[in-house]
């Protein structure tokens, strides 16, 4: 191809992922190194509501000739970084703890938030993947066996949680799993008493179950099309040599479906890092964080905009990091030409 | 066969004659309203903001347009806005005591003092709606809400228990209940779920024994203290009566445990009264009646704190400032308090106050403060929400968590600047 038709193909899209991706980093690297604070003073101040009157000793933030409040910005280099990490030791105030600083102890061992969070989310992605994969297959295996007029039924059930609102969908998990929800009512009739967002394994158990109950859908819907195109005369002639169910699926059909199978752990690594609604629905991050809720808390509670990007740009080294090795094997088949 | 439709020319003239008023009798509300463009709005999902905001789009009319818009995340929209270097996108919001307190620090709030003089009289806008920091009004306030005590009535009057007017009083109704009622194992539901709700009853119980957040005339902290160790030993001795749940039970569940009769006691919101009476979701219509929050000690205040809701207008206002403060007053003028009567517990004193409010003003009259009006609270909550849970749930003695929290809480308030 001319490199003239190149550029005009592709051009549209690369001006869109500066524009929309590159851009928005570059400036949430900027902000990762910067503070910016109000300069507060002390005023006594008489604060009148619907309840009285009230002197109080506050700060309000000095303002200038406009009315403005008057902000100073400066340089802090990776000042937020360390925080977020807790990796500073100046933050020990005298009269504190000095291991309190940045850190939630759990027990004896000093467990950083980010930290935690980081833990959280590799343990939900990776331990999510192979049910996915696993039931995925099997759904698909199962719909590709049924009989034609029913097909459509059955896809169709298969890909609601895929649809759902991921909102809607942990709100109804929730539901489900909370005091006089289905499950606990259902589980007392045989005499088993579980609280399940009263201690951790149970809340990450309850996450888990959402992620692999909203992907299936996903790895289901690929793995059935992927099915469609499996080689019929490979399949016959291994009938011919006498091959037996497993063997067709371990020697015919699963190397058919491998690059599938990549494509669908690249996608799957890649959302089940950003794991957000499930963790805000279910627990409000008691007993699990992820990162990304952990920078929404950053943003929105503290509103912290300057800790919040050190927050984000950490999780991007992250899932960069994570997805170096199979990126690698995607750029070594790709040369190779398989 | 064709039917013929007589239609006397009369009577079509007569129709379309009143199809031509009617957006006129619609907007009859803000008829004498003169002004032409758009007005925006924000303001949260409370059933009050969304009875306003009905009043207020009936304000629409020819050249004025007026939205309201709804969002759970109301007070991140408002303060993003108000707080732009450019001009405001809103140009007004419905907001909490919290949120004003935050604007007001930072000098984002317009005064109001002028146009409240201008139209006091015309809108009957009354002292007490007045929010004023010094002489300024910065914003005017419409509703309030505190946390009271629902108690099962019927229950209490079956086992001869008193409404407790303090947490040892409750603690020992929560037993009594749990010895003697089989089908209420956990008989106090309350909002411990982490983040503000658990931070909120840390800080009710907290000032209600007495404690003191900062170091008077700082921003430094002091609450963790003695006294912020007992607040959490008391938070610990009512677990044996909640759900073991309940470090995610938030006010949707402490409402539902008590729709469903699980629960017979709690401190909840004045603002979830009226559901308790909901036919189509509540098991236990007429039974929960209100009081005033308990105190935490014998002699002490009721352990709650005092809430409002208003209307503001940001300085950095892109809008005519008269028209729209013209809208919202319109919108919270006494035809909408009466309209609007049992949706919260209004300020206005045409206000016919319900059963449901009974808690708040009980709490009021034990002399529960008003929410600490400090710019740095927010962030001390922030960290309180997040480390007490781990005080409750043993994996950081009390004084752990707190004093995790004093460092991270001066760290967050360091870079802000309120604490040099």
């Amino acid at each position: 191809m001319k490199t003239k038709s190149f550029l005009q193909f592709v051009g549209p899209s690369v001006a869109m992922m500066l524009l929309l991706l590159a851009a928005p980093l570059l400036l949430t690297f900027y902000l990762s190194v910067r503070n910016c604070a109000m300069e507060m003073e002390m005023v006594k101040i008489e604060e009148s509501t619907p309840f009285g009157k009230k002197e109080t000793l506050t700060q309000r933030a000095k303002l200038d000739a406009a009315g403005k409040a008057i902000q100073s910005c400066s340089f802090v280099g990776l000042d937020y970084y360390r925080k977020v990490l807790g990796l500073d030791a100046e933050a020990a105030q005298p009269g504190g703890p000095p291991e309190a600083a940045g850190t939630i102890a759990k027990g004896d061992k000093a467990d950083n938030e980010f930290l935690g969070a980081l833990r959280f989310t590799m343990i939900y992605t990776f331990v999510t993947l192979p049910f996915v994969l696993g039931i995925g297959f099997l759904l698909a295996l199962g719909v590709n066996g049924v009989s034609q007029n029913l097909k459509g039924a059955f896809i169709s059930a298969s890909l609601l949680p895929f649809i759902i609102t991921p909102v809607v969908a942990a709100l109804s998990i929730k539901w489900l799993f909370r005091d006089d929800g289905l499950v606990p009512y259902l589980l007392s009739q045989v005499g088993v008493q579980v609280f399940w967002m009263a201690q951790a394994w149970s809340a990450r158990l309850l996450i888990i179950l959402y992620g692999i109950w909203h992907v299936v859908p996903f790895a289901f819907i690929v793995l059935y099309a992927g099915l469609q195109s499996v080689p019929q005369d490979a399949l016959e002639a291994a009938t011919i040599d006498g091959a037996s169910r497993w063997q067709k699926l371990r020697y015919v059909t699963l190397p058919h479906l491998m690059p599938l199978i990549v494509f669908i752990t690249l996608i799957h690594l890649m959302d089940a890092y950003r794991v957000f609604e499930p963790v805000m629905v279910l627990t409000q991050g008691a007993f699990t964080t992820s990162v990304q809720y952990l920078t929404y808390h950053i943003l929105l509670q503290e509103s912290n905009p300057y800790k919040a990007s050190a927050a984000a740009v950490l999780t991007l080294i992250g899932i960069v990091v994570l997805l170096i090795p199979l990126l690698v094997k995607t750029y070594r088949e790709q040369k190779r030409g398989v | 066969m064709t039917v013929k439709f007589n239609f006397p020319r009369r009577s079509l003239l007569a129709c379309a004659a009143v199809a031509a008023l009617l957006p006129g009798l619609a907007a009859a509300k803000c008829a004498d309203i003169p002004g032409k463009g758009e007005i925006n709005i924000v303001g949260s999902s409370m059933p009050s903001v969304q009875h306003l905001a009905k009043e207020m789009e009936s304000c629409s009319k020819g050249t004025l347009k007026v939205t309201i818009k709804i969002t759970p995340e109301a007070r991140v929209e408002t303060e993003r806005a108000f707080g732009s270097d450019g001009k405001s996108a809103f140009d007004a919001a419905v907001i909490s005591g919290g949120v004003y307190s935050n604007l007001a620090s930072r000098g984002q709030l317009q005064s109001l003092t002028d146009l409240v003089a201008k139209y006091k009289v015309k809108y009957k806008i009354e002292d007490n709606m007045l929010v004023k920091s010094g002489n300024d009004v910065l914003a005017i306030a419409y509703q309030q809400n505190a946390q009271n005590l629902y108690y099962r009535k019927d229950l209490f009057d079956k086992h001869g228990i008193k409404v407790p007017t303090t947490y040892a009083e409750m603690l020992q109704a929560a037993a009594v209940i749990k010895a003697k009622e089989p089908s209420i194992e956990f008989p106090i539901a309350q909002t411990f779920s982490k983040g503000f709700d658990i931070s909120t009853e840390f800080v009710n119980i907290y000032v209600g024994l007495g404690g003191k957040l900062f170091k008077p005339g700082t921003a430094q902290p002091a609450f963790n203290d003695e006294i912020g160790v007992r607040t959490i030993e008391l938070m610990k001795s009512m677990v044996p009566f909640m759900t073991p749940n309940y470090l995610a039970s938030n006010s949707d569940d402490v409402m539902n445990q008590f729709m469903q009769g699980k629960a017979a006691m709690g401190v909840l919101w004045a603002s979830r009264a009226a559901r308790m009476d909901d036919p189509a979701a509540s098991k236990i219509v007429g039974k929960m009646e209100f009081a005033a929050a308990p105190a935490a000690m014998v002699g002490g205040k009721s352990a709650t704190h005092l809430w409002w809701d208003g209307v503001a207008m940001p300085k950095n206002l892109a809008n005519d400032r008269d028209l729209v403060f013209q809208v919202l007053m319109d919108a919270l003028d006494e035809e909408t308090t009466k309209a609007g009567n049992d949706s919260t517990i209004w300020i206005r004193s045409i206000y016919k106050p319900t059963r449901f409010g009974t808690g708040v003003i009980l709490s009021m009259k034990a002399g529960a403060p008003i929410w600490p009006t400090e710019p740095y609270v927010g962030l001390a909550t922030g960290e309180l929400g997040k480390l007490v849970p781990e005080a409750m749930g043993g994996t950081m003695t009390p004084k752990q968590a707190l004093d995790a929290a004093a460092v991270a809480y001066t760290r967050a308030a360091t870079e802000k600047g309120f604490i040099k």
